[in-house]
């Protein structure tokens, strides 16, 4: 039985701007004043956030995701490893997904792959190592030329992983990270290494570097149509080109989630969250009014190739996910969704079918979200959608992927 | 007019031939021939009338092979020194725009000996303390998702100039464009994307090495380069003059085509 894999996604955002903040600032990201950081207001934060995820754990997820964020009210991660070490000491059964490390903005892999393997011990073998190349606002924070930014990406993979399984000392003949001496302890715990998860938005790059060497894809888009399942096509065709089978569990995608007793209830205590999440964490990111540093000709990381894709589909100053305007619109996007219990298990098994994946990352927190809220959320979710979703789930899969039987999955 | 390929280890690379007469290399900037135009705009005409102008496509830019590995200006000049050689140009005539007039000082102050006389329009390149360039990479992405302001204001005498609403309209332009865009940008980024943007920061103590004539032009309005960095340039090039055109901004070659093509001209032929 191999039911459906899901991870409680914590972004960390800062919870206290001003209530005129979309009409006086263009972004959330890189340039917005940290003049709005509020030191009082901020006395706990990580902690209550901290919190939910130690909670996400107690509830049977089956791990809590972090990721790396910079300069922004997004995500208050710029060491997403600093809340892994810190859920390795307070946790007990999940796994730490870090989604992941941006590995352009590190002097050396090798301190990754040592930061991995420290976690990896401290925490019992739970780490998932995910691997991110940054984006637009990454590009403009460090300052790493964004094409530049893709080749260090994939050579610091492979010294990673190498790290973790060739015995040292041996020399790395890189050329971005030329290393004389490559010997690192600790070594992670799990053999051969740590699952390793690539982020991607659907560039063909990205997809055959990550299935040529048999790690997980996991889409960063936040909306859910058709492309979701095209996406996941696309990955299991990639895999097969290198005689690897797709299962479900080679492809994750991100999504948003808040559960009440009812749709009306659960509409009425997500909204203030909901709505500020998406008028100011993605105002600079996912939004297409202000301005958006995630994609463009000022940070090319893509290939012209892989832009000419893009180019031939995005229609000119589109609304984005941040720009919705209302609860029908929002459905539409199926990214964030609210409702019932038996509104929730249906839309993600929905999902889960249409998409083949078995690792749903979601967010229970959004923005301003009060701490009881985020908990009632999760809790209804673990208790009243979590054990359906699972075991439909694992049905679908058992009906679709027969092959997979007897395999052990990550 | 022609377009064509030259070959050379294994790498294509696209250039663009006008005219008769004296061989000039021009080295393209972004709102240029294969920054944004794939055929010769005004200002290529009117020059190629004058001269003979051989005016080939960066790294990466319209139908020249991207070069993975390339990631300094040595990169570059290694590159242009193997073009030149395939031409069969031992010693030019060089000019450019923007980055490429960069990419021509860095060529004139490494090899002087092939360069007779160097024209720079709109030179990016210098390092000046507390005048740094533009963020064209800033603003390459429109607010609210349509409005190129921010980066017609660098790149022209205003925000909303006809030129510039016309180069880079505040519309998705034809998908050839963008892809001229993306990749002049792409190649942009690999070699200047380090603030304070486009410059080698020893390029300054080395304009010395090359001694011959020079033309510096600059825009009165320009907001990319600040005005110190003609200055700059004009000083630490010794036999060079600097010409400042009103009522224009960065891309002399779009917004003065006529009087840039002149003067270029001229000074070629004097």
């Amino acid at each position: 039985m191999h039911p459906v894999k899901l991870f409680c996604w914590h972004f960390m955002a800062y919870p206290y701007l001003p209530e005129d903040f979309d009409e006086k600032y263009d972004s959330g990201w890189v340039t917005v004043p940290n003049a709005l950081w509020d030191r009082e207001h901020a006395k706990g934060l990580y902690q209550e956030y901290i919190d939910q995820l130690v909670y996400a754990d107690e509830l049977g997820f089956d791990g809590m995701v972090l990721n790396e964020h910079h300069q922004n009210v997004y995500g208050l991660m710029p060491s997403p490893n600093l809340i892994a070490a810190a859920l390795s000491q307070r946790t007990k059964n999940g796994r730490i997904v870090v989604l992941g490390n941006i590995l352009p903005l590190h002097l050396n892999p090798l301190r990754i792959a040592e930061e991995y393997a420290m976690l990896d011990c401290m925490s019992d073998g739970r780490i998932v190592a995910g691997f991110a190349v940054g984006g637009g606002p990454e590009a403009f924070n460090y300052d790493v030329p964004s094409p530049r930014a893709r080749r260090q990406f994939w050579e610091a993979i492979d010294l990673i992983a190498r790290t973790w399984t060739e015995d040292g000392p041996f020399e790395h003949e890189g050329r971005e990270y030329p290393l004389r001496y490559v010997n690192a302890w600790p070594r992670p715990q799990q053999t051969p290494h740590p699952p390793i998860w690539v982020p991607g938005a659907r560039s063909r790059e990205t997809m055959e570097n990550a299935a040529q060497r048999g790690y997980a894809y996991f889409l960063s888009s936040r909306s859910h149509g058709d492309q979701t399942r095209q996406a996941a096509q696309a990955y299991a065709k990639t895999m097969a080109k290198y005689n690897r089978t797709y299962t479900p569990f080679d492809f994750g995608i991100l999504l948003s989630v808040y559960v009440s007793e009812t749709d009306e209830q659960a509409k009425i205590e997500s909204q203030e969250g909901i709505w500020y999440f998406l008028r100011n964490c993605l105002k600079g990111h996912l939004r297409t009014k202000g301005r958006t540093l995630t994609w463009g000709p000022g940070i090319p990381s893509t290939s012209p190739e892989s832009w000419r894709g893009f180019l031939e589909q995005w229609q000119f100053g589109a609304k984005q996910l941040g720009d919705t305007e209302d609860w029908e619109e929002l459905d539409q996007r199926a990214s964030i969704i609210v409702g019932s219990p038996e509104t929730v298990r249906d839309k993600l098994l929905a999902l889960v079918e249409k998409a083949q994946t078995g690792n749903l990352l979601i967010q229970f927190h959004f923005g301003n979200m009060k701490d009881e809220l985020a908990r009632k959320s999760m809790r209804l979710f673990a208790e009243q959608v979590a054990p359906a979703l699972r075991s439909e789930s694992a049905d679908i899969f058992a009906r679709d992927f027969p092959e997979m039987a007897d395999r052990e999955t990550v | 007019m022609a377009a064509r390929s030259i070959n050379f280890a294994g790498q294509k690379v696209w250039v663009e031939e006008n005219g008769d007469g004296t061989p000039v290399v021009y080295l393209h900037g972004i709102v240029d021939l294969h920054g944004l135009d794939a055929a010769p705009m005004a200002f290529h005409r009117a020059l190629a009338n004058t001269c003979r102008l051989i005016a080939p496509a960066h790294p990466g830019c319209a139908g020249t092979d991207e070069d993975e590995t390339m990631e300094t200006m040595d990169d570059v000049v290694f590159h242009y020194l193997r073009v030149l050689d395939a031409l069969g140009l031992d010693t030019c005539i060089l000019t450019g725009s923007s980055l490429g007039a960069w990419i021509a000082a860095e060529i004139a102050v490494r090899h002087p000996e092939r360069v007779e006389k160097l024209a720079l329009i709109g030179p990016t390149g210098l390092f000046v303390p507390g005048h740094p360039i533009g963020d064209v990479f800033w603003y390459a992405q429109p607010d609210d998702g349509v409005r190129y302001d921010g980066l017609r204001e660098l790149l022209f005498a205003g925000p909303r100039t006809e030129t510039g609403m016309t180069m880079i309209p505040d519309a998705k332009d034809n998908i050839e464009r963008e892809m001229l865009k993306y990749k002049v940008f792409r190649f942009a980024s690999l070699i200047g994307f380090k603030p304070p943007y486009l410059y080698n920061p020893r390029l300054s103590d080395r304009l010395d090495r090359y001694t011959g004539p020079a033309l510096i032009l600059r825009g009165a309005e320009d907001s990319l380069v600040p005005a110190a960095h003609a200055h700059a340039y004009a000083e630490g090039l010794g036999d060079a003059q600097l010409e400042v055109l009103p009522d224009c901004g960065h891309s002399l070659i779009a917004e003065a085509p006529a009087l840039t093509a002149q003067l270029v001209s001229d000074f070629i032929t004097n």
